[in-house]
């Protein structure tokens, strides 16, 4: 079961930067804890990383695509 | 007429976007008639704040800042209000936390103590910025996505509406702004920014008396 679910997790951390990939190095974001903000390849950094804060990355980006599969999104065009 | 506290530290960028927006919600509380008490930049300290709480018994307050589950901070990151010290000192009043996560452990503890209702978020606040906007909040269209909607909460609840109400607007208004950003073409990559903005809005939630409003 431990195996399953690092398994799971592996996936889901492969997904996350992938579409994190995907976006541009500008993207700049800044979350409360500590204010600084981050381009596209700090947030890469942070979850290749593992660090608390790239499990947290993960975890938006994974339950953004739920949500979206979901249809609580709309459909993009982009 | 209530007594509205603010906590506005202002000494990095995120916090100067936060404390700009909130400048519109000291106005409208003085304009409303609310006997309204500002603390911001370095008077938004520990010593001052809990001092006002403690002998003022605020109805409602707002703290921006930086924050943990357990912890809201003020000026340069000082703690203010700590699950573990003071939560006790929220007893009667309606807490709007602008700072991460502080919903988590610090949002309960506090209710438990006597906190009327404590709104916040059980993860980090995100917050997207125009890469050319940094030195004018008020032109950064990015970041107005992401801070407008806290500014509707708060302003139904100045206007006595009561949390519950409050929340669903603010998160209504979050839901449209992630719409948006996957359909428009006006701010540069705006679809990269849409899963933070998702992620205040799954984040936002209140404890404690969501029929609670300050009339």
């Amino acid at each position: 079961m431990k195996e399953e679910n690092k398994i799971i997790e592996d996936m889901k951390k492969e997904i996350a930067l992938e579409r994190l990939r995907q976006s541009p190095l500008t993207v700049n974001v800044s979350f409360g804890s500590d204010g600084k903000f981050m381009n596209r390849d700090e947030l890469i950094e942070q979850v290749e990383k593992n660090t608390e804060f790239g499990k947290r990355i993960v975890n938006i980006q994974i339950e953004y695509l739920k949500a979206f599969k979901k249809g609580i999104i709309i459909s993009s065009n982009g | 007429m209530a007594e509205v506290l603010f906590s506005r530290p202002d000494d990095d960028i995120m916090l100067s976007y936060l404390h700009y927006y909130s400048k519109e919600l000291v106005k409208l509380s003085n304009e409303l008639g609310h006997h309204t008490i500002d603390k911001e930049k370095e008077d938004a300290n520990k010593k001052i704040v809990t001092s006002i709480i403690l002998k003022q018994k605020p109805k409602l307050i707002m703290f921006n800042g930086h924050g943990s589950p357990e912890e809201i901070c003020g000026h340069k990151k000082e703690v203010i209000i700590s699950a573990k010290e003071n939560a006790g000192i929220l007893k009667g009043a309606i807490v709007y936390a602008l700072s991460c996560a502080s919903a988590l452990t610090l949002g309960p503890k506090s209710v438990k103590e006597g906190a009327t209702c404590f709104i916040g978020y059980d993860f980090d606040f995100a917050l997207g910025k125009d890469r050319d906007s940094e030195a004018s909040p008020k032109h950064d269209k990015l970041a107005h996505l992401f801070l407008k909607p806290s500014n509707t909460l708060f302003i139904n609840l100045l206007n006595k509406k009561d949390v519950k109400n409050s929340v669903e607007k603010a998160k209504k208004e979050m839901q449209d702004n992630i719409d948006y950003l996957h359909t428009t073409d006006s701010i540069p990559d705006a679809i990269y920014y849409a899963p933070y903005l998702f992620s205040n809005r799954l984040g936002l939630i209140s404890c404690g008396d969501s029929s609670a409003s300050i009339d």
